[in-house]
């Protein structure tokens, strides 16, 4: 039976994140588990994926069906006494392959297009390769996904703009001051959304600077970002020297006034300045977005930006699924020729070696032939073989397209008693091949 | 031949045109690649016309407005390829490149011969047009950088921040871009100026006579000056500034256009 790629797996799509985050393993510790499993289900080739969204594993198996078995027995082991199969997927071949890249791609991602699971699919595939577990079909596979990856997010839109309340504001003040390496940000609060903003922001390279009514928070906030804590009063000074002023406290009215905004624009030389409100109800007056150079979101406003861009996305799924199509039919072509190599190499082999053995056998009889004889005549069976198996060859490299390839293939072994053993799995030894083929030979002289 | 390059330059300034327009609204690479690859054969071409017209008018180089348009042109184009070397703002084409095809449709309008005078003032008058020409050309760049800004912010406000508003630069980066255009054209525009109103001295019109495109160059001298002041002294800059700009490039042109106009017999 021929190797295939085989994914069994859960993700946030079939599983409650109380089951994933049990079985979830993080940094070393997916070597590790990827060992076992390795071990557990007798495994040549095999990646493990484990994220706080899925836990996969992309394997090569000539049995799937084992396979599956020895896996889901694994992860049932782990997650005893709860049962792990009424959450599992099991993929394999094309939809195994399909799978993966619609993973590395961000299409199969919680947000849509998210780019982080790229990394992480990569990270998964550098363990496996240091435990030199990723053999020719897994690695291809793997590279395949990379680059189909790479196309889906710079041929679509797939992962424009985006979908985050904290790198929308990140990206929109990118939009008002090209970097942000050294730009300053005010925090205004020390709630956890400017927490998240914050950490963004820092890091894109900006100086962080907190004020908050509660002075420890602000100084422990500070402490996290490497930033600077000033007291609540300093707040007008503050703005006058930040590029972006993120907000988020509790207050109940404006702790920034149109009237205060007024002074400071002007002391500020009008300077741009980027007012995140995320606060609700909201820290700052919005008239003061009709002020020039300053530009005021409210959470409102970001929340509206998030959807859109989603929305963006989801119509770019159709030119992504193209992208990832096309890449799944070129790899089961190749992984098609995979399949026929040995058998072809072994026919091409057997043949040849009669051919040899017969004309050893006729030169040894005919004393008179020269050196140029027995070239011409060399010529004469090399061009039999070749036309000879001309015929074969094509109908073998289409069948493919055929559909009937497994029978052929099977059939051409069957007939020509070919056995492809470990010796055919690696293309690049055509001499072993010969000299099984030689020894049948051989075998039917004694005989 | 001068008119097949002529035709030649117009097509290759359309298609860089509108490459660039489309580039904008969408993400192709490939329509990048045509519209740089489209406006460097315009300017080659460009430069082709200009020395071909160049021959053609006695060996006087902007001899008369036709021919400074199309050096404008050229200049223009010339001059959005080497901002990119420093700005690095592809965007600025969609707007540089249809100005630099108006100016070169403009030097094909129909001309009566208006030229320099030979004798008095004649090396005065070229080097005014020199430098108002050099002066407009980076007033051009610093225009495209205004018009992006106001779109950029306008999409801003609006809160429209997809497509668009993903391509076009940095509001600061625009802002900064124009100030510089602005700063190294509003030099070479006063002396521009101050050596035509020199020669209006010299060939006795006067310096208060002035038909209306000299009017018009006034008036974009004040709006340029205007946006250096109030950016030194009161911070102006972003909306204000762009607006500013916006005007004083439309003051410009509206000079060019008086001179083609009078040239073309229309004044």
């Amino acid at each position: 039976m021929p190797a295939e790629c085989v994914v069994i797996g859960l993700s946030h799509r079939t599983a409650p994140v109380e089951l994933r985050e049990r079985l979830a393993v993080e940094g070393d510790l997916i070597a590790l588990e990827l060992r076992r499993i390795v071990e557990a289900a007798q495994l040549q080739e095999c990646v493990l994926i484990s994220t706080c969204n899925r836990v996969e594993v992309v394997a090569v198996s000539q049995n799937p069906t084992a396979t599956f078995e020895a896996v889901a027995s694994h992860l049932n082991g782990r997650l005893t006494p709860d049962r792990v199969e009424p959450y599992l997927y099991r993929l394999r071949g094309e939809r195994a392959t399909r799978h993966l890249f619609r993973v590395a791609s961000g299409l199969e991602a919680m947000v849509l297009g998210e780019p982080q699971i790229l990394g992480q699919v990569k990270e998964a595939y550098g363990y496996a390769r240091a435990l030199g577990t990723v053999g020719s079909l897994l690695s291809r596979c793997f590279e395949r996904a990379f680059t189909v990856a790479k196309r889906v997010r710079t041929e679509t839109d797939i992962a424009a703009g985006q979908v985050s309340v904290s790198s929308i504001a990140c990206q929109l003040a990118e939009k008002i001051f090209g970097e942000l390496q050294d730009r300053r940000v005010l925090l205004v609060g020390a709630g956890e959304m400017s927490e998240l903003a914050a950490g963004t922001m820092k890091a894109h390279g900006a100086r962080l600077y907190i004020v908050n009514r509660n002075t420890e928070h602000a100084e422990k906030l500070a402490q996290k970002f490497d930033g600077i804590s000033r007291p609540f009063e300093s707040l007008p000074d503050e703005i006058r020297e930040a590029d972006v002023v993120i907000s988020s406290t509790a207050s109940p009215g404006f702790v920034v006034s149109y009237n205060l905004m007024q002074n400071v624009i002007k002391e500020r030389k009008r300077r741009p300045l980027f007012f995140i409100d995320i606060a609700v109800p909201r820290d700052v007056d919005p008239r003061v977005d009709s002020l020039d150079n300053v530009f005021l979101y409210n959470i409102d406003d970001l929340d509206k930006v998030a959807a859109s861009n989603l929305e963006l996305r989801k119509r770019e799924i159709q030119a992504a699924e193209a992208i990832v199509d096309e890449a799944v039919i070129q790899f089961e072509k190749w992984r098609n020729t995979l399949e026929l190599t040995p058998t072809i190499v072994a026919l091409k082999a057997y043949v040849s070696a009669i051919v040899l053995e017969e004309k050893r056998k006729t030169f040894s009889r005919l004393s008179l032939l020269n050196a140029d004889d027995q070239k011409k005549l060399d010529a004469m069976c090399d061009a039999i073989v070749n036309k000879l198996l001309h015929i074969p060859f094509s109908q073998l490299k289409r069948s493919g397209a055929n559909g009937d390839e497994a029978q052929l293939i099977e059939a051409t072994q069957r007939l020509f008693q070919l056995a492809i053993g470990d010796a055919f799995d690696d293309r690049t030894k055509p001499t072993e091949a010969e000299e099984l083929a030689a020894k049948r030979e051989k075998g039917i002289d004694d005989g | 031949m001068i008119f097949l390059v002529f035709i030649l330059t117009i097509v290759l300034y359309a298609v860089a045109a509108i490459a660039f327009f489309f580039r904008l609204l969408g993400r192709s690479q490939t329509l990048e690649r045509l519209a740089f690859g489209s406006l460097g054969l315009a300017v080659v071409a460009n430069i082709v016309f200009v020395v071909c017209d160049y021959f053609a008018n006695d060996n006087l180089l902007m001899s008369h407005i036709n021919g400074t348009l199309a050096t404008a042109s050229m200049l223009i184009s010339l001059g959005y390829l080497l901002q990119m070397r420093r700005h690095r703002l592809p965007v600025l084409g969609t707007f540089v490149v249809p100005i630099a095809l108006l100016f070169l449709l403009g030097a094909g309008l129909p001309s009566q011969g208006h030229r320099i005078p030979e004798g008095i003032g004649s090396a005065l008058i070229k080097l005014h047009i020199i430098f108002s020409t050099l002066g407009v050309v980076l007033f051009t760049l610093a225009f495209a950088a205004a018009v992006a800004y106001l779109i950029q912010e306008t999409l801003l406000r609006s809160r429209q921040i997809s497509g668009v508003f993903q391509r076009l630069p940095a509001l600061d980066l625009l802002d900064t871009a124009g100030f510089r255009f602005v700063t190294v054209g509003f030099p070479l525009f006063t002396i521009g100026i101050i050596l035509g109103s020199i020669t209006s001295l010299r060939i006795g019109a006067g310096l208060f006579n002035f038909s209306a495109s000299q009017g018009f160059a006034l008036l974009a001298w004040l709006c340029f000056a205007f946006i250096l002041l109030t950016r030194a002294i009161a911070g102006w800059r972003g909306r204000r500034a762009a607006l500013g700009t916006v005007m004083g490039f439309l003051c410009a042109v509206a000079t060019l256009l008086g001179y083609l106009l009078r040239n073309a017999g229309g004044w």
